[in-house]
């Protein structure tokens, strides 16, 4: 018994240098096979046009987080054949630029690249902070991806100078950061209308200089009804007419505006103290007060949310309704209006919150009641009618 | 004794010590230090006021089960609270820049985010329920074929459907536009089941107190509250908390006072 055990034992030795090889091997596989992956390869496929009847049908996309280029292109053959022209993209620079004059433009190739060959136009969104362009704290506190010190304001100019020396041709709107007029999108910080048309001016004299073609979009002004004072933010209205008195008005081309629908229908009265899809007619008359209205707006987020318990929601089957009559009501007493585009076209993953309630496509890539919608709409189909039944009564 | 033997001892040492070392570390392990967790002497929470019923914002004060549920919290743990109503898209940057503690704000566990955030355990589930009369119970999906299935036109109760589908044989759809007029659908015995998430069916049951229903989870939505993840000693308390408050039965009253 004692030998067989030795012997056993022996040989379980003898074995231990190949199990040592064996564990060394697997260990490498191991490692190798987690940090290499294939590149992946992914067709453009044939050169598509945009089959639309509404050329002010416009998406905002969200694809600087996509990670498999072929989500990303889906994404945008799904944009293309729900008739929309043009998508509102971000370009993070913290992205692109995350070491001083160090620039990764990959992810941002890879985007460019299938929305030109989904004929689609692109404006693009920039904004978001590399640590290297922030302090690490600001009283205390850690910063925030949204802070931007005044001394990186010729940074943030030399960044968007870039992305529009490098996409001359397919990239010619430029929206320069988003809705500062809230302190959360400036960092934290009390908002600072004159701060911001520095912002304006550095960034467009930039990207002038790199095509001066391209145009530039001032704000994107957020709807929110908070008073001068408030650590929240500003109205929207407060803070154009703070941009028109800081000179703003030789540094955009155009304004970008945000106009969500609230809980309220999209034809409902605007109102300077509820949240409506038609309050930003009161910003319109601003710019035309500032004798600035032969410039266009663009309305670079829109739509209406169908969480269940959010307050600011409304049901799926008036989002479809209240979505639509809101692409009509523009087009037919807006011609200032260029580009009507709906937040947001998909996310990569759940948000796992009420935002998740604003997308016209899932994650996984189910196309929401609300796309066949704006498809039907925007490619002049007749699909009959969706629907929902009539209450059931009590018998 | 071989060298490979002492070898083979060696190492057999090795790892029963550092087994019982864990254990011991485990057990041994401080307890969690309130002025450590909320260096202000106050537990500051931040909530986005505007998911009743969990929480809700008159003007005056925030409101609402997350805020009863915060103030339970913060008596067990015994400090005083104040909440920050902020925004769904400046929670979690209030949260990491330190300008709250914790979040109570009806937060679904978020795995890309736990790098930064610790959540604590589930305080209400939302998930989709297949609902059916109490006598007429559909134990299995796979009897759900040829039923007349209600739900609200354009929900998560309609790609679930679908999924459901996928999977077994097509039923009869009862599109609605409100969720609750799928379990007036079933109530009326129009309907065979209804999907509705779990606090549409606790609010209708309010309002119908002598319908009775069979439910039977289909998905799960659980709500959870998030700590920084450097500030593992808040997590700790309001966590421990937490599981103080399910015990004591004092969860389930709050849970029954709103839904």
């Amino acid at each position: 018994m004692l030998n067989s055990f030795r012997c056993k034992s022996r040989r379980f030795f003898k074995l231990l240098p190949r199990a040592g090889w064996l564990l060394l091997l697997t260990t490498v596989y191991i490692v190798f096979s987690s940090t290499w992956s294939p590149v992946e390869y992914v067709e453009l496929g044939e050169a598509q046009i945009v089959q639309t009847t509404k050329p002010q049908v416009c998406v905002h996309t969200l694809l600087e987080n996509e990670v498999q280029e072929l989500k990303i292109k889906r994404s945008l053959e799904l944009v293309r054949e729900m008739g929309a022209t043009t998508i509102v993209q971000f370009f993070p620079w913290a992205y692109f630029e995350p070491s001083d004059d160090k620039y990764n433009w990959t992810q941002a190739d890879i985007i460019v690249r299938h929305a030109k060959n989904q004929g689609l136009r692109i404006i693009a969104r920039l904004g978001l902070v590399p640590d290297w362009a922030r302090p690490a704290t600001s009283e205390g506190r850690a910063t925030t991806l949204n802070y931007l010190p005044e001394a990186s304001f010729d940074d943030f100019a030399e960044y968007a100078s870039q992305l529009a020396a490098r996409y001359l041709e397919e990239i010619r709107h430029f929206i320069i950061w988003n809705e500062p007029n809230l302190s959360f999108e400036w960092g934290y910080r009390p908002v600072d209308p004159a701060a911001y048309v520095r912002l304006l001016e550095l960034s467009y004299r930039a990207i002038k200089d790199a095509n001066p073609q391209a145009l530039v979009l001032a704000g994107a002004l957020a709807p929110t009804n908070e008073m001068p004072g408030s650590p929240a933010g500003l109205n929207e209205f407060s803070y154009l007419r703070e941009m028109y008195s800081s000179g703003a008005a030789p540094y955009f081309d155009a304004l970008a505006v945000h106009s969500y629908g609230s809980t309220e229908p999209a034809d409902a009265e605007p109102s300077a103290d509820r949240l409506n899809f038609r309050r930003l007619e009161f910003l319109r008359q601003i710019m035309v007060e500032a004798d600035d209205d032969a410039k266009p707006v663009f309305i670079t987020e829109s739509g209406w949310n169908d969480h269940p318990r959010w307050s600011g929601a409304v049901r799926p089957s008036q989002r479809l309704q209240y979505t639509i009559k809101a692409f009509e009501f523009a087009e037919s007493n807006w011609s200032w209006a260029e580009q009507l585009c709906i937040w947001a076209f998909r996310y990569p993953a759940p948000l796992n919150g009420y935002p998740d309630n604003f997308t016209l496509v899932s994650p996984e890539f189910d196309l929401k009641p609300i796309y066949y919608a704006i498809q039907d709409y925007a490619r002049g189909w007749e699909r009959g009618a969706t629907g929902w039944l009539p209450p059931p009564e009590e018998p | 004794m071989s060298v490979r033997k002492r070898l083979a001892l060696s190492l057999g040492l090795v790892v029963i010590s550092s087994s019982l070392l864990f254990l011991f570390a485990s057990w041994t392990e401080r307890p969690a230090d309130k002025s450590k967790a909320f260096p202000r002497g106050v537990i500051v929470v931040g909530v986005d006021a505007s998911i009743p019923p969990f929480a809700s914002d008159d003007g005056q004060a925030v409101y609402g089960l997350d805020i009863d549920l915060a103030n339970a919290i913060a008596g067990t743990i015994d400090l005083p609270i104040r909440f920050l109503n902020i925004g769904y898209y400046g929670l979690y940057d209030a949260l990491i820049s330190g300008e709250v503690d914790i979040l109570i704000s009806a937060l679904r566990v978020e795995e890309a985010r736990m790098d930064d955030v610790r959540y604590t355990r589930h305080y209400f589930d939302n998930g989709l329920l297949l609902v059916t009369p109490v006598e007429k119970p559909i134990t299995s999906l796979d009897r759900l074929a040829g039923q007349r299935v209600a739900y609200e036109f354009g929900s998560r109760a309609e790609t679930e459907l679908r999924v459901l589908e996928d999977k077994n044989e097509a039923v009869t759809r009862l599109p609605y536009e409100l969720p609750t007029y799928a379990l007036d659908s079933l109530r009326l015995e129009y309907a065979d089941a209804a999907i509705v998430d779990a606090i549409t069916l606790r609010l209708y049951q309010r309002r119908f107190a002598d319908w009775r229903s069979a439910q039977r989870s289909l998905t799960r939505d659980p709500y959870a509250i998030a700590a920084r993840h450097d500030n593992r000693d808040a997590w700790r308390l309001v966590d421990g908390a937490l599981a103080a408050l399910k015990e004591n039965g004092e969860l389930d009253k709050i849970i029954a006072l709103w839904l």
